[in-house]
């Protein structure tokens, strides 16, 4: 493998990011992946923060026409509720214990939601949408809550590691079914994800309803049973009564940095990015292309359920038949692989955003006063609907952008000075 | 390219935001405490169930009986909404927090999350809708169960469904429908409750049964009581909860009649024939109303069960197609019920 890689690189080379980076002068016509290249880096830092004002902004408009208040007081108070303001040293007392606490919820749901957005970006660097990050993540709990539930002779260490590798192993099985027949018979993943999501939602509602393999045997709900002792993860911040922090997000901090190191720093990750901006020049560079759809699928698939056993086995212990229904961080987390531009640290602080936002506009922390509990959670999704908009709408603009800049390059302004600014 | 797009872009909002801000933080330091309960004074909190405040079902029925305590009891009431489970046990723990002396959780899912913030908030009473104590691993005292004998509510739009089909048989067939939605015992008993009465009214009458596997799915619960249909039902009961519009809306595609759940549904057409109440609101306002009588007497540690005599189940609006002398008869039955002079079956074998 190492041999051979540096021969890959040379032949990859005119479509390795690095050059596609820089389109030079009027006369380049971009390719897809040159595009792509583009919008990834277009303004940096700066888009996908802009794009986040842009939609609180008009989500602003929304609260003023609906409420008649103050869109800054009720921004104020999701900040506070989503506990970013125990950041501020200032804040004392029982406020700042308050603080905490939400701080906690904040990020118990900023550590699935790095993981389903991961999910999403590492397939989107191949090139593949995975859409299949939900049920990825169910699989991944349904897998955790069986794996520890039984086996609970265990030491602690060896239950609970056991059920995450496994519980992560299901998620990329499941993708990986997806990247297989991507590979080999180049259905498409959008569609056959989706049906896999199908699949992992009545699988878990024959699992757990009434008489199913996993439901619980003392009570005639359609309720599994709860995880042993010996596979919960421990809680280092808050009241593990209470649904206090655990150690996952560790976990996925950790995986966030893992993601950084295969995709830069390795031949997988640069194979990947390769299939990802041209499959086809990546495959006259003698990169086995299908191999890299399977393999970035499996990954993916690999954070999704890791998201999943770790929030089964750090705060839920169980899953219901109406868990399974209802649950949604996969999707969200395409909003947040989207926000966060399919990089590492953008997925990170996109994922904070989209856990403060979600546990900042819960009612337990809005003041029935400053916004009405019926519209708490619609501002959530308008503000998530908003920002999945404008992510599609900067790219939008900036093609206007350049499609401007070539008309003008036609007409009088020669090419190679326009392309200096 | 983007030199010139971004700065004025910027500026446009550091503007807007400067101006916004200015304006609002005059008003910040007027309403600073949050809407908590004051010493002393009585107050409580539901917590309700995924699904939003206006489901036209669980939530919203515990939201009318916490509006209905506010306003005749003349108390500090609150709402908590649970948008994902993980809302069950901070919604909880901070309605306990918030100083609320009685918390109703509403929705059979939350008893787990019950039994832990009960054990950490020994002083503050809950009670649960549709969550017997039995499921509370822990056993704490200060929890008490409220439960419905849905199968009174069953049994008496059965009786009437049975009529139904006896007047006016289609094809020839005495056949009369029912979807629940997943198998859970307040399902059961509804359905136990439905067979039973359809078949008291009317020894001929078949009673097909099925399950859509889901509570929020309408096209899952439309396709089980299409199929119904399909195989002569002429009257098809919803026991689904939000799925179950499905089902009555495939009543009123077909021109049969559909039979609403837990909340009265009559306001979807005169095509449902009533609805099975399930009345979590009346069961809200009535415990509210004992805790703050009680006070600190108030006790946990058991079930509460209502029925048709503490008005706690019943028929709802009957649509004006049904012959008044069926609706006369069901009636009786009601009355019957109350005193006590009827078994009903609570599983469906």
């Amino acid at each position: 493998m190492s041999e051979q890689e540096p021969e890959r690189r040379e032949l990859a080379e005119p479509d390795t990011p690095e050059r596609a980076e820089h389109p030079t002068g009027g006369d380049y016509a971009p390719s897809v992946a040159a595009r792509l290249a583009l919008f990834q880096r277009a303004g940096g830092i700066l888009t996908p923060l802009l794009t986040a004002v842009v939609a609180f902004f008009v989500g602003g408009l929304v609260v003023l026409v609906t409420t008649g208040k103050n869109p800054l007081r009720t921004y104020e108070a999701i900040f506070n509720g989503s506990g970013l303001n125990w950041l501020f040293p200032w804040v004392r007392g029982e406020e700042r214990f308050l603080a905490g606490l939400n701080l906690q919820q904040t990020l118990l749901l900023t550590t699935a939601l790095i993981l389903t957005g991961l999910a999403v970006a590492f397939a989107f660097r191949c090139g593949l949408f995975n859409i299949g990050g939900q049920g990825q993540y169910l699989a991944g709990a349904i897998v955790a809550v069986w794996v520890g539930g039984a086996l609970s002779g265990l030491p602690r260490v060896a239950h609970v590691v056991l059920a995450i590798v496994i519980g992560a192993l299901a998620g990329a099985v499941l993708a990986g079914i997806a990247g297989l027949l991507k590979a080999t018979v180049g259905a498409h993943e959008v569609i056959t994800t989706i049906m896999l999501n199908w699949i992992v939602v009545w699988i878990g509602t024959y699992a757990f309803g009434l008489g199913g393999p996993l439901q619980n045997e003392t009570l005639a709900v359609p309720i599994s049973e709860d995880v042993a002792e010996t596979a919960k993860l421990p809680v280092f911040w808050g009241d593990p009564l209470l649904q206090g922090l655990h150690v996952g997000l560790f976990v996925a901090l950790a995986a966030l940095v893992a993601f950084w190191i295969v995709l830069n720093r390795t031949t997988l990750g640069y194979e990947v990015r390769a299939v990802g901006f041209n499959p086809e020049a990546a495959r006259y560079g003698g990169i086995n292309v299908p191999r890299n759809y399977f393999l970035a699928m499996a990954i993916s698939g690999l954070f999704a359920g890791l998201a999943g056993a770790l929030d089964i086995l750090g705060w839920q212990f169980r899953l219901s038949v109406s868990d399974v229904q209802v649950s949604a961080l996969g999707f969200i987390g395409i909003a947040v692989a989207l926000l966060g531009r399919n990089t590492a640290i953008g997925v990170g602080l996109s994922a904070l955003l989209f856990g403060a936002l979600l546990n900042g506009t819960s009612t337990r922390n809005l003041d029935p006063e400053v916004f009405p509990p019926e519209l708490a959670s619609n501002l959530t999704l308008i503000i998530q609907g908003l920002v999945v908009l404008f992510v599609g709408a900067d790219v939008l603009v900036l093609y206007l952008w350049q499609l401007r800049r070539r008309l003008r390059g036609r007409s009088a302004v020669p090419p190679r000075a326009e392309a200096a600014t | 390219m983007k030199k010139f797009l971004l700065p004025w872009l910027t500026m446009a909002f550091a503007v807007t935001a400067l101006v916004a801000v200015s304006g609002g933080a005059a008003k910040t330091e007027a309403t600073a405490a949050p809407a908590s309960a004051e010493q002393g004074a009585f107050s409580m909190a539901i917590v309700t169930d995924i699904g939003g405040l206006n489901d036209r079902g669980f939530n919203q029925l515990a939201n009318q009986g916490r509006l209905r305590a506010q306003r005749e009891l003349k108390i500090q009431t609150r709402v908590f909404i649970s948008n994902s489970p993980q809302d069950y046990v901070p919604n909880l723990s901070a309605a306990a927090r918030g100083g609320h002396d009685l918390v109703i959780a509403v929705g059979f899912l939350m008893v787990d999350a019950v039994n832990t913030v009960a054990r950490s908030f020994p002083n503050t009473k809950f009670a649960m809708v549709d969550g017997a104590i039995e499921g509370l691993k822990d056993k704490p005292t200060n929890v008490r169960g409220l439960l419905f004998k849905e199968q009174e509510a069953g049994y008496l739009v059965g009786y009437l469904a049975g009529l139904q089909v006896k007047r006016r048989p289609v094809g020839g067939n005495q056949k009369v429908g029912a979807v629940g939605g997943i198998k859970i015992p307040p399902v059961d008993r509804f359905i136990a409750g439905y067979r039973a009465g359809a078949r008291k009214a009317n020894r001929r009458v078949q009673v097909l049964i099925s399950y859509s596997q889901s509570f929020t799915d309408t096209a899952k619960c439309k396709e089980a009581a299409l199929n119904q249909i399909s195989n002569g039902a002429s009257v098809i009961f919803q026991v689904a909860g939000g799925c179950g519009l499905g089902a009555l809306s495939a009543a009123k595609d077909r021109r049969v009649f559909g039979i609403g759940v837990d909340a009265d549904q009559g306001y979807l057409g005169q095509h449902v024939l009533t609805s099975a109440l399930k009345k979590v609101d009346v069961a809200v306002f009535l415990t509210t109303k004992a805790a703050k009588a009680q006070g600190a007497r108030f006790r946990g540690g058991f079930n509460a069960i209502l029925g048709v005599k503490t008005g706690g189940v019943g028929l709802g609006k009957v649509s004006r197609r049904a012959h008044p002398a069926d609706v006369a008869a069901t009636r009786a039955q009601q009355r019957l019920i109350a005193a006590g002079k009827v078994a009903i079956p609570q599983r469906v074998p």
